[in-house]
């Protein structure tokens, strides 16, 4: 044996509703246990189907009011289900000669299987390498006993936290830098995390925290930064750059000292700003595939994008000022995406599923010329210079792609404030169809 | 499944019953007639379950969501066949079941529920009217001398021919 299963937990998931469920699969080696359906049920879910119709009659799977009045589930009902789970457990753990769970992690010996066996549905099956025994050392741990060193107390996030003490306790402005390499990941995560800790979701003015990086960044840079920090990058990023973005600034751009075009070249690697929900972020070259996934606030601007870019997405700008990979905007359901068609060949990469292709009018010209010109000052970007030059003749090569339904809800909303009626109510009208 | 936001649109309507003195002159019909529109308004909130508890409420395990979205749709001679397929006798459940299946409507939970009951009766009251009932002729072999007028001999001759 490789001597690891000390080290890790082994989380188990399927069809588990009784104490027994836990206790076998306890047995069996694991030590965390996934409930999903009996609690659901227990909270009120009747198991219609209908989760994707938005007209769950008790009010569990849908954000529509009226049919969320008609929940009538409590916290206290989940509470005793898990404490008669409890219970089951206790009592079969004893009959097994077990004082705590842990104890039971792991003894498949156990387990007897030949009542299931005897069933003709299990008869032809071979259940003897799930109830395999591994030849271990006397005393060998058989569930999770001590921690993984995960290395954090050397993350630069921790100099990063002692250089900012200053700014994290009284908001004042502070502007440092830093060199990074691809071995520092998550990088101003758990900055964020001490400054949302002191001032909350809110976060403090934009760019209060300004750090100025230069060098090659590792996996998730700028991950969860929130209001307040500005990150700026000179060199390079690896994969979900502004992941989970949540208020703060990025902006990534080449040395000026590079040799290469920066238009036509990729700066930052896929799935870059995945679930982002605020903020914003400049980058000043092309990025990998799933740009913007699942992103619903975040404001971005970016020099080409892979495939499947805006995928998902239900909320916040994008400005893309090159050219996209195929399948942009599949399953995109709300924000809007200004696309430069550089070859007039974006109309066939675009997936029209959910989305339409416009023309721009005069409130997203304006919209589009704040994002390219914050582009320009963070970045010093030539291709937002080229376009802000000519503006007008610029704005005729931008395409704006518009999620239909949310288009609809939009417009729904609009003409209730128009009409002082009840925008919600509009809404909810204009999303049931 | 008639309309996936009927349940929401409207309310639960059943037709109402002849005043008591009248009632009393006569032996007709209890209630009033119930029109076809409302009671096809009524179908549509039938929410078509995942799990339909009227099926299992039901002795007689009718696919009640089946007859339902049928009569929405003014597939009548298709609900009476569905309706068939598992009560012999709609034209006596629809009259005097208590209707177990209403109790398990998954709509009863916090509204009222389908007017399952309502439904199964006009169902089969229109394939009288339509001619879609027909006697079904036994064969020699099928005669069986059973001593009552239970409905036992009824459901065999029925299921069997």
């Amino acid at each position: 044996m490789n001597d690891l299963r000390d080290r890790i937990v082994v989380q188990v998931d399927g069809q588990i509703k009784t104490g027994r469920d836990v206790v076998i699969a306890a047995l069996l080696g694991g030590e965390e246990f996934g409930f999903a359906t009996a609690p659901l049920v227990v909270s009120g879910c009747v198991m219609m189907r209908v989760c994707h119709l938005d007209t769950c009659p008790v009010g569990v799977a849908t954000q529509n009011p009226e049919l969320r009045a008609r929940f009538s589930g409590k916290p206290e009902f989940v509470e005793t289900f898990f404490e008669y789970i409890a219970e089951e457990v206790r009592e079969l753990l004893a009959e097994l000669g077990y004082r705590t769970l842990q104890e039971a992690v792991g003894q498949v010996e156990n387990l007897d299987v030949s009542d299931a066996n005897r069933h003709w549905k299990a008869a032809g099956l071979d259940l003897s390498p799930i109830l395999h025994v591994p030849n271990l050392p006397e005393g060998a741990a058989r569930y999770n006993t001590t921690g993984q060193d995960h290395g954090l107390h050397k993350a630069l996030d921790q100099e990063l936290i002692t250089a900012c003490a200053e700014s994290l306790d009284a908001g004042t402005p502070v502007r440092i830098s830093r060199p990074i390499g691809n071995q520092n990941r998550t990088v101003g995560t758990m900055l964020g995390h001490e400054l949302t800790k002191r001032h909350g979701a809110d976060g403090l003015p934009d760019n209060t925290i300004q750090i100025d990086f230069v060098g090659e960044a590792g996996n998730s840079f700028g991950a969860f930064v929130p209001k307040g920090i500005t990150l700026r990058l000179e060199g390079d990023a690896n994969d979900y750059v502004g992941k989970g973005l949540s208020g703060g600034r990025l902006a990534v751009f080449p040395s000026p000292r590079a040799p290469f075009v920066p238009d036509d070249n990729i700066i930052a690697g896929n799935v870059v700003l995945y679930g982002a929900t605020s903020g914003e972020a400049y980058i000043r070259g092309r990025v990998g595939e799933r740009f913007c996934v699942r992103n619903s606030g975040a404001t971005a601007v970016v020099e080409g994008v892979g495939d499947h870019g805006c995928e998902y997405m239900t909320g916040g700008q994008v400005a893309i000022l090159g050219s996209t990979g195929r399948n942009f905007g599949a399953g995109m359901s709300g924000g809007v995406a200004y696309v430069l068609d550089v070859d007039d060949e974006f109309r066939n990469r675009v997936n029209l599923e959910m989305v339409d292709l416009e023309e721009l009018e005069p409130d997203d010209e304006q919209v589009l010329m704040a994002m390219v010109r914050s582009h320009f000052v963070e970045t010093g970007s030539g291709v937002a210079e080229r376009l802000l030059e000519s503006w007008n003749a610029s704005l005729t090569r931008f395409v704006k792609v518009m999620p239909r339904d949310y288009k609809r809800v939009l417009l729904a909303h609009a003409r209730a404030l128009d009409e002082g009626t009840d925008p919600i109510a509009a809404v909810m009208e204009a999303s049931n169809g | 499944m008639g309309d996936p936001r009927g349940f929401l649109k409207f309310d639960r309507e059943v037709p109402t019953r002849r005043p008591v003195p009248v009632r009393l002159r006569d032996w007709r019909e209890v209630y009033e007639p119930f029109p076809t529109d409302s009671l096809q308004v009524q179908a549509s909130r039938c929410m078509d379950c995942g799990i339909p508890f009227c099926t299992s409420g039901c002795p007689l395990g009718n696919i009640i969501p089946d007859w339902n979205d049928l009569v929405y749709r003014d597939r009548w001679e298709e609900a009476v066949e569905r309706l068939h397929a598992t009560n012999n006798f709609p034209e006596f459940t629809g009259r005097l079941c208590p209707a177990p299946c209403e109790g398990a409507c998954v709509a009863g939970i916090n509204t009222d529920p389908i007017t399952i009951k309502q439904i199964e009766l006009t169902i089969i009251e229109h394939a009288f009217e339509m001619g879609w009932v027909r006697p079904i002729m036994a064969t020699s072999s099928q005669e069986r001398p059973w001593p009552s007028s239970a409905p036992a001999p009824l459901v065999w001759r029925r299921r069997s021919s």
